[in-house]
Formats: structure tokens, sequence, C-alpha cells
């Protein structure tokens, strides 16, 4: 992705976040097997396919009138987890940390030209040393993921009833003492390195708030037995908390490069069509929108809206959400680990429908995700996605409202015009994922188009 | 093929194929009879999920690769530098030796512009221009994954961004690993392999023996289930998968001795069938995917 910043006397008096690659998944879709939808879908992202695997999933039993038993949900409720930890891990120390600690010389991936690096030497390296121990823990969060979901990228496992295999006790057992392992490591070397990030660089704080509205479509919640072990879905702004109404999502392009008959549509209504063509565009991503509105979603959102972490909206507010949420997740985890009953078999013949519709609405790692399908003579034939990417790195729509990652960065002083680290950092505070966000993939590194007004 | 040379023993389906490979490299390179190769890894039009499992490995893990193997140049996710810097270290490679590893197809329609990979002197810089750039002057190029080897996924009917594999663009020839993701093991094998002797032996679709030989059905730990006529049907049992439309049959892989994430389990381990991810056609000509309507 591109950020196309104007900044003016220091301070970015404009911003925009260009999502570069297209694909076109939901026109892909049309005419195949709704059950291939669980495993095609997960291909939109490498980095979250279980997520797609989820909501496909939850689209699919919608459609089908299918209601899954408690032990399906934990089960598949479990890999899902997995996914969380191993991209949160991987997030903080190989995509976050960087920006802030100066990685080894010596190695060309870790060079960079800016100098902004504050920790004192032995903080830094004891931060080094979990840069590269982390990557043997974010593996370790995907073989669990690959024990009850076959492989990881792009599992098996997630299906409707649940997951396609059983949990023998000696699953169970191994998965608990590898969450164990990976728990262990998320307290008392990744928390701690996040606050310790926080406490040199104090003035991200105050910098990246954008709107400060939040939502979630819920996870790890409304179990039957258990309630709600972290979110329901839930919208926050203006500072008041209401229940989401899946009824106000629309999604725009009036600024990405799409034509449709309406530049406002709700998911069910159409699929626009690409058009690289189009004037006055600059993004492959969308702008999806509640009431009307940008809103913000992720770690942060759903930590602010479960109540577990109120001390504000910004850039290091994010990134310790989501060293936060790694550890609420472990536990989460563990709690469905304890409940599961060993040897039970959750898959059936499914017939699909002559004609049926469905959502699957689900907060994955990097926020919301919903997947909208309709099935026409037993095929797919009409499919939606609107991805927590989008949300994050939506353009504008009529209303020239910035979305919610160019509102962040808009108002920040940048200290070197030539080297604005400032935007890297905030932008990938909201862990960008923009291969979902235009359902299309560019994945990391951050190009900026600097226009410095004179 | 290749000469007949001490440091290039002639694999068959051994699991240990890759660590073996990759040690030997590490090996000579701590003694001074080897150099590290610079490596670019171009992330196209695809998901991303081959730089992940990659990161997965741990038959030597991707720490080995990076800090002891090669000389890692360009990966857009984990390198550091951004921007024109990224860009500038990308096309410095250029005129020197260095392999090239890709993900992801390449998007050609409207030339190229549904896919940017960043901005080189105020020009964007496509897919399309990265791999025929950078393409024809590596010393081999490696496909990591479906969709670089034969467009994949991203290049499903109907293909709207109009992608298409690498070797479709490149004279020179592509070393194809198919596989939706890569095994780690199968980029880390090979390109130790091509460090140590050069270009390894390949099939007619260019993919190297030493993994992709053998059907996945002939070595299924469920082929006696099979051979008995014995099949499930639905997801979850733990016989013969063939009628709920598994893909074993027609593909080939190591996945049933390899396995996942450092061996610990498969697709049909976890009682669903191959969907044939590493196979030339894949998704379209694999689909469905999943069939109860199979007699």
């Amino acid at each position: 992705m591109e950020i196309d910043a104007v900044i003016d006397s220091n301070i970015v008096a404009d911003a925009k976040t260009e999502g570069l690659l297209f694909r076109g998944f939901e026109k892909m879709l049309e005419g195949r097997s709704p059950f291939d939808a669980v495993y095609f879908t997960q291909r939109i992202c490498g980095i979250c396919s279980t997520a797609h695997s989820m909501a496909s999933t939850m689209a699919l039993e919608n459609a089908m009138g299918i209601v899954i038993s408690q032990q399906g949900r934990y089960l598949r409720d479990i890999i899902h987890g997995c996914e969380f930890l191993q991209n949160h891990i991987r997030h903080f120390y190989q995509y976050t940390a960087p920006d802030f600690i100066k990685l080894p010389e010596g190695n060309t991936l870790f060079e960079t030209e800016h100098n902004d690096f504050r920790l004192p030497k032995h903080k830094n390296d004891l931060i080094v040393q979990h840069y590269f121990d982390s990557l043997e823990i974010s593996r370790s969060s995907h073989e669990m993921l690959a024990i009850l979901g076959g492989k990881a990228p792009h599992n098996h496992g997630v299906f409707i009833g649940g997951i396609t295999s059983q949990a023998t006790p000696e699953k169970i057992a191994r998965l608990t003492s590898m969450l164990q392992n990976i728990k262990q490591f998320i307290v008392t070397k990744m928390i701690p390195d996040a606050y310790t990030i926080a406490q040199y660089y104090k003035e991200y704080f105050k910098i990246g708030r954008g709107y400060g509205n939040l939502l979630s479509f819920g996870c790890f919640n409304q179990y039957k037995m258990l309630g709600t072990l972290f979110v329901n879905p839930l919208e926050y702004s203006n500072g008041r908390m209401t229940k989401l109404n899946p009824a106000e999502i629309t999604e725009n392009v009036h600024s990405s490069w799409y034509t449709s008959k309406t530049d406002t549509y709700t998911p069910f209504q159409t699929i626009p069509d690409p058009d690289v063509k189009k004037s006055d565009a600059y993004s492959w991503v969308k702008a999806p929108r509640y009431r009307g509105l940008p809103y913000e979603v992720g770690p942060l959102a759903r930590m602010w809206l479960c109540g577990e972490y109120r001390n504000g909206i910004s850039t290091m507010d994010r990134t310790i959400a989501r060293a936060l949420e790694a550890k609420k997740i472990a536990n989460i985890m563990l709690v469905l680990l304890k409940n599961l009953i060993p040897n039970i078999s959750l898959q059936e013949k499914y017939e699909i429908p002559q004609r049926a519709n469905g959502s699957g609405l689900i907060d994955t790692t990097r926020g919301a995700l919903g997947h909208w399908i309709k099935i026409e003579n037993k095929v797919i034939s009409f499919y939606q996605i609107i991805t927590p990417s989008a949300w994050n790195l939506s353009t504008r729509s009529q209303d020239q409202l910035p979305g919610p990652g160019e509102k962040a960065m808009i108002g920040t002083t940048i200290n070197n015009t030539d080297l604005p680290v400032e935007l890297g950092r905030i932008i990938r505070s909201f862990d960008p994922c923009v291969s979902c966000a235009t359902h299309v993939y560019k994945k990391g590194n951050l190009i900026k188009t600097m226009q410095v007004v004179p | 093929m290749n000469q007949a040379n001490i440091n290039c023993p002639n694999f068959s389906l051994k699991l240990e194929t890759a660590s073996v490979l990759v040690n030997k490299v590490i090996d000579g390179i701590n003694r001074n009879t080897m150099k590290k190769r610079k490596l670019v890894w171009l992330e196209l039009t695809g998901c991303s999920g081959n730089i992940i499992s990659l990161l997965d490995g741990a038959n030597p893990d991707f720490k080995s690769l990076a800090a002891q193997m090669v000389n890692f140049i360009y990966e857009n996710s984990l390198m550091v530098a951004e921007g024109e810097a990224a860009m500038k270290k990308l096309f410095s490679v250029i005129g020197d030796d260095y392999i090239l590893a890709v993900e992801g197809a390449v998007s050609t329609k409207d030339d190229g512009m549904h896919q940017i990979i960043g901005r080189w002197k105020g020009q964007p810089v496509t897919a399309l221009r990265a791999i025929t750039e950078l393409g024809e002057n590596a010393s081999h190029v490696i496909a990591v994954g479906t969709c670089a080897s034969d467009g994949g996924i991203s290049a499903a009917k109907p293909n709207p961004s109009e992608c298409v594999g690498i070797q479709k663009l490149l004279k020179k020839k592509v070393i194809k690993l198919p596989g939706c993701p890569c095994h780690p093991d199968w980029f880390m094998g090979t390109l130790a392999y091509i460090m140590l002797c050069g270009e390894p032996e390949l099939d007619d679709r260019q993919r190297p023996l030493m993994f992709y030989s053998t059907l996945i059905h002939d070595i299924c730990p469920r082929r006696p289930y099979f051979d008995k006529g014995i099949f499930a049907s639905k997801l979850g049992e733990k016989t013969c998968m063939f009628k709920l439309g598994c893909r074993g049959p027609v593909t080939r892989v190591d996945c049933p001795l390899r396995k996942w994430n450092d061996g610990v389990n498969w697709p049909i381990g976890d009682d669903s069938p191959c969907i044939g991810c590493a196979m030339f056609g894949f998704p379209d000509k694999m689909e469905p995917f999943i069939s109860y309507d199979t007699t």
C-alpha cells in the first residue's frame, strides 16, 4: 500500500491510504459450490486465512439454517484463537517492533534510513533477542492450529458443524501444553516489551487517534454454557456504547476504482465493477460505513468495547491493546480447551439448498469481518466480503470524511519530512493487511509519496 | 541432468531432504568453501501465504535462512526499509548475482495497473514490470506456491485481473514449487540445492523431482481403504475420501510423508479430502473441493 501525504510546515495536512492490488474474489466465487467458499476465501489472505474460513462457514450455516453444537463452536474457536496468537506475535515482533528498535547490523533486511531509535542498548538488545525467539512462538501457534485444522496457512479443519476432525485426549493435552508455553512468552516477554517501547515513545499515546469510533461484530461470545468470554457485537461513538445493528452497515466506492449504479450500497445489494481509469479514485479499498460513519476495528476496539482497556485511542494504545489481547485470547483458549469433550463427531452429510441467503459476521484478528452469500440453483450467485482492513484503511465517501487510518495521520507533526517515520508507525498500528482490504493483497511495506507543501 | 557431485545427493522422496541440503550449505559457508548468495523474495498478486508458510518452517527455520544461508536483500513485509529506499534495494541487484523467489501471480490487465508493488523514481512499479526486469536478470528463478507457478487462485475463473504464472512472462526457465501455500521444506531444499549444485532435476512441469515425484494417492496412509473399497460418506471419517472428491489421485507432491507445520498434521490427517492445491489447474480444475454426491 501507499500513503499519499500532504505535509504543510511539518504538519500532515492531508493523507490518503491507497491499496494497490486487485484480484476480484467476489466475482470469482460466482458459480462455484457454496461448500468450496470455505477453502476458496481463505486464499484471500495467507496471514488471516482462518478468519475467512470462519466467516464463510458461518455464512453457509446461516443460509442453511444450521445451528451448530457448543462443542463444535469451542473447537472452531480454538482454531481461530491459534490464528489470533500467530498474528499478534508476528505483527508485534516482525512488523511493529522494527519501527522502534534497532535490529542487528549486517543484515540487509534490517537496514533503514531513519535513526529515531531511543531505547538504551540493553533494553534494545533484549527485544532484539525476543524478535528472534518470537519466530518459534508464532510458528508454534500455527502448529497448534494444524493439530486441529490439518495445516496452516489455509486450514482444512473449519467447516459446517464446527471442524472436520475430532479432539482426542492426546490432542487436547498437547494443545494445552503448547498454549501454556505461548502464554508464558506473551506474559513475560511480549507485554513487557510493548510497555518498554511505550515508555520511550510517549508522544505516540497522543498521535494517531482517528475518530474514536469503534466497532466489533463480537467473538468468543454468547456461548450457551460459558456466556461471553470476550466481546459482544457493539459500537462506540461520541462516548456512547450501543448494541450493533448489522442492518446499518453499508459500503461506498466514491473514491475507489470501481463503478456501480449506486456509490453506497448494503452488503446484499451489489458488487461494483473494477474501473482502474475512474477519475478522482485513489485506491482499490472500498469504504465500509456504519450509520454512514467511518469506524475503527481491531484489538483496541475490542478491548475498549469489552471494558478491559480504556487508557486511550492512539498509535501506542493500539500496540499495547494488541499485546494485552494476545494474553486474553490465550486465557479464553485455555477455558475452551478445558471444556472440550474428546472424540465427538461433528460432521453430517450436508445438502446445499436450492436457494438461500446468509451472512457470517465475526471479529477476527484485525477486526470485524463479514461474508454475505446468496445461493441460487445450488451454486453461489452472489458473494460479498467486507474485511477489517477495509474498515481501517477505507477511502473517502461523498462526504469527503477520511477513513480511520487517514484521519489518524492527519494533524500529526512530522519531525523530519525527508524521513517521516511517524506515518509508518501510525498506519502499522492498525495492522494493515491490504490484501484483504480490496480482497487483494499487499502487506507491510509502506511506500510514501510525500507532497511537501512549500 | 546434474553431473555427479559429492555435494549433490540424489534424493528420492526423503523426509530429511531439505534439512540435509540446508545444513550442507550452512556448513560450506561456515568453512568458507561456499559463499552466501543474494536472495530477493518478490511478492506479487497473491495472499502472502507463502512467506507466512516459510516463517512456519522448522527444519531448518527461517532464522537459519536469513542469518546463515543467504544475503536476504528484499522481502516486502519483513524488511525494515520502506518507500523509495526499499525499491532502491530491490533494483540494486540487477547486474549482480542473485536468486529470485517469487510468490503470487502477475496481473496483466491494463498494463499491470491492478497491482503496483512500489514507486521508483516517481513511477509506479507494477508486478508485471518487476517480474520482467528482475526475472530475466536472476541466476535462478523459483516460483514459490501455486499462484506464481500456474496462476493459482489469483487467476481463478473469470480471472478479473488477468493473472498468469510467472513462466508465461519469462524466457528464462522457472523452477516451480506449486502448493497453496508452498511447504517451507520445498523452498528451503530447492534453494539449498541450487546453491550447492545448480538446477535440481525437474519433471516436465518444471517441478523438482525430489519433492514432486509421487502421487499423494500412492503413498497415502488411507490407500488400503481405497483398495478394499471402503469410502467415507462425510467429512470426519477415517476411511478413504475418494468419493468426497479427494484429489490425492491426481496430485503429485509428498504431503503424506512430510506433512505440515513441523510435521504435526496434513489435510487428510484432519479427516478432510486433499483439494489438489499443488496441482496444475488449481482451483478451477480441482473443483468441487467437497462433494457428497460422487458415486
